[in-house]
Parts: structure tokens; sequence; C-alpha cells
């Protein structure tokens, strides 16, 4: 993905070399041929075409707003609730994810997401240990939860 | 720093640390440049660098630190010295008092026109000796158990 990213900017500016016109105008030109062009070469990459990833990411970042409303509406019906029945617990979440940065990001979404709240992972990276606000009934749809932001970055990263 | 009997996972920590260390760096040398017409400068700059070499401390161990930068602060400071010295000492070539700045309009070919003043060198004289005397105090205070 950097890659191709970098060969699409060398090739806009080699574009404003060419027509010997230097203005941002020229610079988005010769972006988007290069574009063009790596789109209809596309099967020389190893990886696919990075525009993908970068709908991936977009993608993502809907996922995440859409999730930090909603879980923030579940927040607040917690504080107004007259009698609380919350019931606080911990419970921990396989991942599949192995890149650093990919636990990073998994991690940063969770506990962005009121309710939930990323406490510790294990040495072997391999599980998140969660605390949940309300653990009896939320179990399972965090757990879902947990697996659209897991299938988005796989996305991200495939 | 301190021996740790509970081994926590920092991987969290540690990533996040391996972005924002550059952002940090590059506001700080923002800071230093903007010093003479807006706030900022030197000493700001100098603080706010050693503030990332700090995070990279707290985030990883000192050995790995010391293999990333391996610098000798003292000297780092003891450079900076000399170089505010010496933009003293310019100044009496040209008959003037001591520590006397000038500054001039200069051409560059892509900058266009900007003014260098002497004064910058002054400037960073003193980043790197705040850079020097902070990281000296916080190894020193680190590495003694």
């Amino acid at each position: 993905m950097a890659f191709q990213i970098l060969l699409n900017v060398i090739l806009a500016w080699i574009w404003m070399f060419l027509s010997s016109d230097y203005s941002t105008i020229a610079f988005f030109k010769g972006y988007f041929f290069g574009l063009l062009i790596i789109f209809v070469l596309r099967r020389f990459f190893h990886k696919r075409i990075y525009i993908l990833s970068i709908i991936a990411i977009l993608k993502l970042l809907w996922i995440f707003f859409i999730e930090l409303i909603k879980a923030n509406i579940d927040v607040l019906k917690v504080i107004f609730s007259p009698t609380s029945k919350v019931k606080p617990g911990i419970f921990s979440l396989e991942t599949s994810l192995t890149e650093g940065w990919e636990i990073t990001l998994l991690s940063n979404l969770i506990t962005l997401t009121p309710g939930t709240l990323v406490i510790d992972i294990s040495d072997d990276n391999k599980t998140l240990y969660i605390h949940a606000i309300n653990i009896e009934n939320v179990e399972q749809t965090k757990q879902d939860i947990k697996n659209t932001f897991e299938k988005a970055i796989k996305e991200v990263s495939h | 720093m301190n021996k740790k009997n509970i081994k926590v996972n920092d991987l969290i920590f540690q990533t996040v640390t391996k972005i924002v260390v550059f952002i940090i760096i590059l506001y700080s040398l923002h800071l230093f440049f903007s010093g003479h017409y807006t706030p900022g400068g030197g000493f700001v700059g100098g603080l706010m660098t050693s503030s990332a070499l700090v995070l990279l401390l707290l985030a990883y161990d000192v050995k790995t630190v010391k293999n990333i930068l391996p610098f000798n602060y003292i000297n780092i400071a003891a450079s900076g010295l000399l170089i505010a010295v010496l933009t003293g000492l310019g100044s009496l070539f040209f008959k003037v008092p001591f520590l006397t700045h000038s500054f001039k309009y200069v051409d560059l070919p892509l900058l266009g026109e900007t003014s260098l003043a002497t004064a910058v060198l002054f400037d960073l004289a003193v980043y790197l000796v705040v850079i020097g005397v902070t990281m000296t105090i916080i190894q020193t205070i680190g590495e003694t158990e």
C-alpha cells in the first residue's frame, strides 16, 4: 500500500516536470493519471490496489463514529436510571490480530466506546482483558461489536 | 528504570510512543524556529525535545534508548556552551561590543527573501544546553538504584 502511494506521488511529480507547471492543480492532474495507470496495471503488485485500503480505513472510521454515538447513549441510560442495575465485571477476549498497531487500534477502539475498557494484554499478545460496565446482558453483543471492529481492522491490513 | 516485580505488557504504550515521539520532536523544532517573532525559542524547544526523549525512556528501557540514541549528553551541553561563546566572540571581529547580534536579508534560491540572524545560532546553543542538562539529570537519577 505504502509503495503504491509513493509510486503515485512520484508519477504526479514526473507529470509536473513534463508539463513544466508546478502548481497544485498540475500535481493533482498527474496524481489522477498516475492512479489510472496503477489501476490498469494493478496485477503487477502483490497487494491489492491501495484505494481499497483507503476505503476500508474510511469504513472503520464510520463504524467507530456510529458505535461511539450508540455506546454513549447506552451509558446515558445507565447514568440516568433511578435504580442502578449495573453489574461490572472483567472478561477476556481472544484476538486473532497479530501486528502491534492492529492490537493497539483495537484496544483504543474498545476503550473509546464507553461501557468497555481494556485493562491489560496478555504477554503473548493474544488475549485482551476487558472491564465491562454491564457484564450480564451485554457480553454477547459486546463480542459481536468486537467482531465488527476486528473484521474492519483485518480489512484494512488485508 | 526500576526493578519491576510484576511484568506488564506495554504493547499499546510502545506502539503509540513510536508515532507520537516524531510529532513531539517536529513540534519542538517548530517552536525553536518560531522564537524570533512568535512565542517559542531555544529554551522551550529544548525542553520539548527532551520531553520526547523522556517519553522514549518511559516506554522502553534505558539500554534500548541508549542503543537508539548513542549520544553523550554532557558533550551536547558542552558543545552548546561552546557555540554560545563563539557567537559572542564573533562580534569582536567587527569592532563591536561582545555579544552584539546582527541580521541580514539574504535571497535564497528556493525560500525567497529570508532574514538570517546570528541570534539563531545563540538560540541553537541554548537548545543544545537545555537538552544536554535535562537528559543528564534524568539519566543520572534513573540509573542510581
